[in-house]
């Protein structure tokens, strides 16, 4: 088996070659002159070459140290021959660590190598005959629907006729090409993330879409027909859409019921019973309810047979292994996991993970039926028949309104039969045209994998690590099938409450790909451990026996690392290429009349001062300041001096340091000279009447000043740079904004600063970038600088200490945020994963060094980073998939760590089961990243067009593969059922909009955030959340730390949803509004605002008074728990209708229709159309 | 000029406290120094001798070895072995003042890296040339500075090897002496096969010859 390969790879010396591990080293780095650094971003990226197995000089670096991505030839060389005993050891690599894991080794249950659950091959069911004609699907009881549908049809080509030809031509053109055309050409996530978002060479060769091409010429049509219509932006016009009346609800007769009934919407109460003999009546209930499954399966069809077989003595098994625990669990359930489950969770619960459920393999129907309550209450279609078992746990988390009459009612058979087809929460079929409230009242929570509840337990946080698709399809053809990207979005230096810390001197890892032990390792005996990746067999040194938690012996799975799966290890000195460098901090200042203008000198002097004593760091802490205009200056803080001293280089073509030392200097000891220059330096500047700004040469020397020991260095800047090398000249046309069909210049001018962070990176130097300013600061190009060495942006547009009151505390306190915040130096991230995946492309802010190799200078807490994978190798054998991701940093006080994420995912082998554990949210800050990619390397529209067709062919798979019966509307699954708003909300985001006049920094500042924040943070900055405040009340409200914070419902990003009888506010990340209605609750005002009346609601007030009422309590402290959740500082402003942030506001009331944009309606009916072509 | 400076345990060659070496400054790449100071550290035990100088092409690693801590650095030849021993006693008083009891207790590496402070300003005292001679004391207290051993930087890290060389030698040296032994019983045996032959050869035909001729 492939596992020979493994073998055979080991004994090419391997432990040479990763005797470094992460550490790699950055003196390998610095020896390979240009070269590296030659390599440009674009190409570390390819995944072509990741696949290379020497790019220049490979030698010096780990480079094959992570198998999926590295040399795979050694793979095959051993097919055949395996040098351990292949059979026992695979059933056991996905089971837990048990204490007697021979014992659990069924040899039946692991050969024939299923998928971990089967789900009976639901994805093709023989599609009954009433199906077949996918618009009709019961003639009697859906001929009103289908009346309404034509209705509806006939509707929307209605307003075109109106208006002359060019409207007419982009409906035309969009039906045009067959329906084979969008998928085949398109920019579809499948191939997308290879070949499309990802790969700037390979999306130039593509050939334009065609269908791109057609939803670029629609928005003319949509224009020209909203024009026609006198509507106001964000009514639509009930005429046009009745749905979208202001009541909101849907509409009283809805034409499509048998969708609708599911979510348990009042009007359909009755519906349920009514439709059930719309189900495909033969084949599949009656083929599972008979005892013998695998026979009576055989006439389902070839793909479920071949599924089925390996279930049923696998069920056998485990009813024999524990007997006690199936009495318990009722009928045991069918995959491979279920004795290892059995046993372990004895307790006879009545719900357990549904996926014990749902496939009775050996009881009559009758007995299904009572004897499997949870089942019952799921929400079903009889229509879909869709994979199941799975997912039934998972029905508890998506909170729809109550569900509807459960299928329970009916007679047993028919109750059997829906029992068998239950459909999953997360499969039930929503159509997106009919049903409104969607989005759910609380916070969205990510999927849980489908795991055994005993690796689900241990399994990484989603908010540290998190993949676009919970369930792995099995093979790159299932992926690109799905049409959905695969990726990850880690968080991995999240600050968290508990972390366990592990001391030892050995850190045990495999040998072969260096993978640290974690919780999904299996334990062949108590002397060895099989790899989690790789599958090699690993001894279990020693010290490992010991267990110094429980100070027992002989315990290996007992031990931390084996039963969390976020820990951090104390590297041992091997970790190391040098001493673990001390915290070192420069400040880089602008001085120039621009900067002092702003005032922000004051505001980071005393920053600085207020947290200089909590600057994280040891006795060895330093620090140092250059502050530039069109001349740098040095200040020489020696200790002895009795104050600063002041060193002017006037030289900024060929830069030096006027002294070797002194100008960085310990805190600690120099602290009172620190101190000083801090109280003197807003003045000392505060005459200066030099506009020119050498940026560039300051760079060069605060790098010259860190690059003996690394560290970080912040730069204020507050203009264009305009002398020396790296000046920029501004390339906006501000007249060009709204109308320009395409933005350009949103790739860098210069490649100086990228090749500056690189030399940075180099010598674990970080830059981060505060850009305070009014005016066009080249963000694109400045922002290199932390990109490649790993730093943050934060960006101010229009600071200014007194006329901007808000940005001025915004930036005070992430300043503060800043300074005091955890920080890891000289760092590395290593991502890796099961053996058949491959990484190929990473987003965030960081350096690639090598394949899967990131280099960090600096790590912070509030980084995130997402990578894009793909399916190399078949991962049928599999039934789990693990990811790890390895931090390895010195911390501020001088201890070199390694914190390591492991993630655990299982494979699955039917569309049905790939959609049902799709992370929506995942998947739309995946897309964000590649689109802000697509549109640096190809353009916007092309980024634009490229995640529309994400949405469109998503559910055009979806429509395809896993619905059975083909309904009219736009059906999407429940648990995509948002991702056609977050696609919207991106089109409509300030990255991508077009149309509105948006600032180019704005713009690229929001790309920078988009691909550097963590999803939780960017999530707000796509789809803000809009609550109403001015009727708070304590019910369903958190107690935290004694505080009582109200919970008000999540509402819809439209003015319909707005009333001027009320208050809203609006999180938009880092800015909230709270918008007051023009005939607001006198009592709010009052009591809230502490303001009489409407009218004396100041125009910028961005503070809420501190009122002794329950109201202003209530108020601040869910804006206050709000802005708590997150590390940067959100700026709160009060607006009237007369403000003039109330167009911002407006702007991020997506579901509405702008001058330039598609409301969520329209949107739909787009996407409908391009997915039933 | 000193370049890199090393604290470390004697016991595991467990690193305690270093100074960060200046690469830019110095203009050279010491990473192979420092790798070589690692393996140093490593093989050191308490037997070896206390004080000793070892060369490395045009650098010298000077050690002190005392209460179970040694102190390594890494200068220029051309830097005056005595100043180096100086040094290195300061940095030993004054990290056995300060880290004595903690020493047996550390765990992971670099426990004291907070002494890099104390390492640095000892070394600019010790390389200005100028406060130097405000140093009188070494011209007095180390006198015996002549008798420290001088060894080479290759030899001592492959002492070991070179013994295991000797080993393999000597074993490839009696294992071709015993293929020598048993050739040279085989030649044997075939000799004396050979001379039986001849002489019952001989007496063979002296038989028949006296069975012809003679009856």
């Amino acid at each position: 088996m492939s596992t020979a390969g493994f073998n055979s790879q080991n004994g090419t010396g391997s432990g040479q070659v990763y005797a470094n591990g992460p550490s790699q080293n950055p003196p390998a780095l610095q020896q390979l002159p240009g070269v590296g650094y030659g390599m440009t971003h674009q190409q570390t990226y390819n995944p072509m070459q990741a696949k290379v197995p020497a790019p220049p000089g490979p030698g010096l670096y780990p480079f094959g140290a992570h198998q999926p991505v590295a040399p795979v030839s050694s793979y095959q060389t051993g097919q055949t021959l395996s040098s351990y005993t292949a059979p026992p050891s695979q059933s056991l690599l996905t089971r837990p660590p048990l204490g007697t894991p021979p014992s659990h080794t069924p040899p039946q249950s692991a050969s024939p190598s299923p998928g971990p659950r089967l789900p009976p091959a639901q994805g093709t069911p023989p599609p009954p005959p009433v199906s077949s004609n996918s618009y009709y699907p019961n003639p009697q009881q859906q001929q009103q629907q289908q009346q309404q549908q034509q209705q509806q049809q006939q509707q929307q080509p209605q307003p075109q006729q109106p208006p002359p030809p060019p409207m007419a031509q982009p409906w035309q053109y969009n039906t045009a090409p067959p329906p084979v055309g969008p998928p085949t050409s398109m920019t579809a996530p499948p191939r997308g993330p290879v070949a499309n978002h990802v790969n700037p060479a390979s999306s130039l060769t593509v050939p334009p879409p065609p269908s791109s091409a057609a939803y670029v010429s629609a928005p003319p049509g949509q224009q020209l027909r909203s024009a026609a219509q006198p509507s106001v932006p964000g009514m639509p016009p009930s005429s046009l859409h009745p749905y979208a009346q202001p009541g909101s609800a849907p509409p009283p007769v809805n034409p499509m019921a048998p969708h609708s009934y599911q979510t348990g919407i009042a009007p359909y109460v009755g519906a349920p019973p009514a439709m059930k003999p719309t189900p495909p009546p033969t084949g599949l209930p009656v083929a599972r309810a008979t005892p013998p499954p695998p026979k009576a399966d055989a006439q389902c069809g070839a793909a479920l047979n071949s599924v089925q077989s390996p279930t049923e003595p696998d069920s056998q098994e485990g009813d024999i292994e524990c007997p006690g625990a199936v009495a318990g669990n009722g009928p045991p359930a069918s995959n491979s996991y279920n004795h290892v489950d059995n046993t372990m969770a004895v307790p006879p619960q009545p719900g357990p993970p549904g996926r014990h459920l749902g496939h009775y393999p050996s009881l009559p129907p009758g007995y299904q039926n009572t004897s499997a309550p949870p089942n019952a209450t799921s929400t079903a279609h009889p229509a879909i028949q869709s994979a199941t078992q799975p997912y039934t746990h998972a029905a508890q988390r998506y909170q729809q309104p109550p569900a509807g009459p459960g299928p329970a009612q009916l007679s047993p058979s028919l109750a059997a039969m829906s029992l068998q087809s239950s459909t999953p929460e997360a499969l039930r079929v929503v159509n997106l045209l009919q049903e409104r409230n969607l989005l759910p009242t609380g916070p969205i929570s990510a999927p849980t994998p489908c795991l055994p509840q005993d690796l689900q337990k241990i399994n990484c946080s989603p908010e540290v690590f998190r993949c676009t698709l919970t369930s792995i399809p099995q093979n790159q053809s299932l992926l690109s099938k799905a049409k959905m990207p695969l990726g990850l979005l880690l968080h991995p230096f999240k600050d968290l409450s508990q972390l366990p810390v592990v001391t030892s001197s050995t850190i045990v890892r495999c040998r072969s790909c260096r993978t640290y032990i974690n919780p999904f390792v299996s334990f062949l005996d108590q002397r060895r451990w099989k790899c989690n990746l790789c599958y090699r067999v690993n001894d279990v040194p020693e010290e490992f026996m010991y267990n110094p938690v429980s100070r027992s012996y002989g315990e290996p799975h007992k031990r931390p690392e084996v039963q969390n799966a976020t820990i951090e290890f104390i590297a041992p000195s091997e970790y190391m290429l040098r001493p673990p460098q001390p915290a070192v901090y420069l400040f880089v200042l602008d001085v120039s009349h621009n900067a002092l203008e702003t005032g922000y000198l004051n505001v980071f002097c005393q920053s600085l001062l207020d947290n200089i004593n909590a600057l994280p760091g040891d006795s060895r802490t330093k620090v140092g300041f250059i502050t530039f205009d069109s001349t740098i200056h040095f200040y020489n803080l020696q200790e002895g001096l009795s104050q600063p001293q002041m060193l002017i280089v006037s030289d900024i073509e060929d830069i030096f340091l006027p002294t070797p030392d002194s100008l960085l200097v310990n805190l600690n000891e120099c602290k009172e000279l620190v101190q000083d220059l801090l109280k003197s330096l807003p003045t000392l500047f505060e005459k200066t009447m030099e506009t020119q700004s050498a940026l560039g040469p300051a760079l060069q020397a605060a790098f010259k000043l860190l690059s003996p020991t690394g560290g970080r260095m912040s730069v204020f800047q507050t203009q264009l740079p305009n002398l020396g090398v790296g000046a920029l000249q501004s390339r906006e046309d501000p007249n060009q904004r709204a109308s320009a069909k395409d933005i350009q210049h949103l790739s860098p001018a210069t490649d100086f600063y990228k090749k500056l962070a690189l030399d940075c990176s180099g010598q674990q130097v970080a830059v981060d970038l505060f850009l305070l300013s009014a005016r066009y600061c080249d963000l694109a190009s400045l922002g290199c600088i932390s990109r490649y060495s790993a730093g943050s942006v934060y960006y101010y547009p229009s600071y200014h200490h007194q006329h901007n009151p808000a940005q001025v505390e915004r930036f005070q306190k992430d300043l503060k945020r800043y300074l005091t915040r955890k920080i890891g130096f000289e760092a590395v991230m290593r991502i890796r994963c099961t053996k058949g995946l491959s990484i190929h492309t990473f987003h965030g802010n960081f350096f690639v060094r090598s394949t899967d190799l990131l280099s960090l200078p600096n790590v912070n807490p509030d980084a995130g980073f997402a990578v894009q994978m793909s399916i190399e190798e078949n991962l049928d054998d599999m039934q789990v998939v693990s990811f790890q991701a390895a931090l390895l940093y010195t911390s501020s006080k001088g201890e070199r760590r390694i914190r390591v994420h492991t993630l655990c995912l299982p494979v699955v082998n039917s569309m049905s089961d790939i959609f049902a554990g799709a992370d929506v949210q995942a998947i739309a800050g995946l897309l964000a990243c590649m689109a802000v990619d697509r549109s640096v390397s190809a353009s916007l529209s092309d980024a634009r067009d490229a995640m529309t067709n994400a949405a469109i062919d998503s559910l055009m798979s979806y429509r395809q593969s896993v619905l059975t019966i083909q309904q009219p509307g736009l059906l999407a699954p429940a648990c995509l059922r948002l991702f056609p708003l977050y696609i919207l909300a991106l089109l409509k985001q300030r990255a991508f909009r077009t149309g509105t006049s948006t600032r180019l920094d704005d713009r690229v500042f929001a790309m920078c955030q988009l691909k550097y924040q963590p999803l939780v943070y960017s999530m707000l900055m796509i789809h803000p959340a809009l609550y109403r405040v001015d009727d708070l009340t304590d019910e369903g409200a958190l107690n935290i730390n004694e505080r009582t914070i109200p919970q008000p419902r999540v509402l819809q990003l439209s003015v319909e949803k707005l009333s001027r009888e009320a208050a809203f506010l609006m999180d938009a990340g880092t800015v909230m509004y709270l918008w007051i209605g023009r005939n607001c609750n006198p009592n709010f005002l009052t009591q809230v605002l502490g303001v009489p009346s409407y009218a004396a609601v100041p125009d910028n007030l961005y503070l809420l008074p501190e009122l002794d009422t329950a109201e202003s309590q209530r108020t601040r402290a869910f804006i206050g728990w709000l802005k708590d959740q997150r590390p940067f500082f959100p700026s709160l402003h009060v607006i009237r209708d007369e403000s003039q942030l109330k167009a911002s506001f407006m702007q991020n009331m997506i579901e509405d229709r702008t001058e330039s944009a598609l409301s969520y309606y329209e949107f739909l009916l787009h996407l409908q159309q391009q997915i039933s072509k | 000029m000193i370049l890199l400076t090393t604290i470390a345990r004697v016991a595991d060659g467990l690193p305690l406290a270093a100074s960060i070496q200046e690469d830019e400054q110095s203009g050279r790449d010491l990473q192979p120094y420092h790798s070589q100071a690692k393996q140093l550290l490593r093989k050191l035990t308490a037997q070896s001798p206390d004080r000793c100088t070892l060369e490395a092409e045009d650098m010298n690693f000077h050690y002190l070895m005392a209460q179970g801590v040694c102190y390594l650095c890494l200068c220029e030849n051309s830097f005056p072995k005595k100043l180096a021993f100086a040094y290195l006693e300061d940095l030993h008083n004054e990290f056995y003042d300060q880290y004595r009891r903690k020493v047996s207790s550390a765990t992971r590496p670099y426990s004291f890296i907070e002494f890099d402070t104390y390492i640095q300003k000892a070394k600019k005292t010790y390389i200005d040339s100028r406060t130097r001679r405000n140093l009188g004391s070494i011209h007095s207290e180390l006198q015996d500075v002549q008798r420290i051993m001088v060894a080479n930087i290759e030899d001592v890290l492959q002492r070991g090897e070179s013994l295991s060389a000797l080993d393999t030698k000597a074993s490839n040296l009696s294992s071709l002496s015993k293929k020598y032994r048993s050739d040279a019983k085989y030649l044997n045996t075939r000799s004396t096969y050979a001379k039986v032959a001849a002489v019952a050869v001989f007496f063979i035909t002296l038989i028949i010859y006296l069975r012809f001729w003679w009856l």
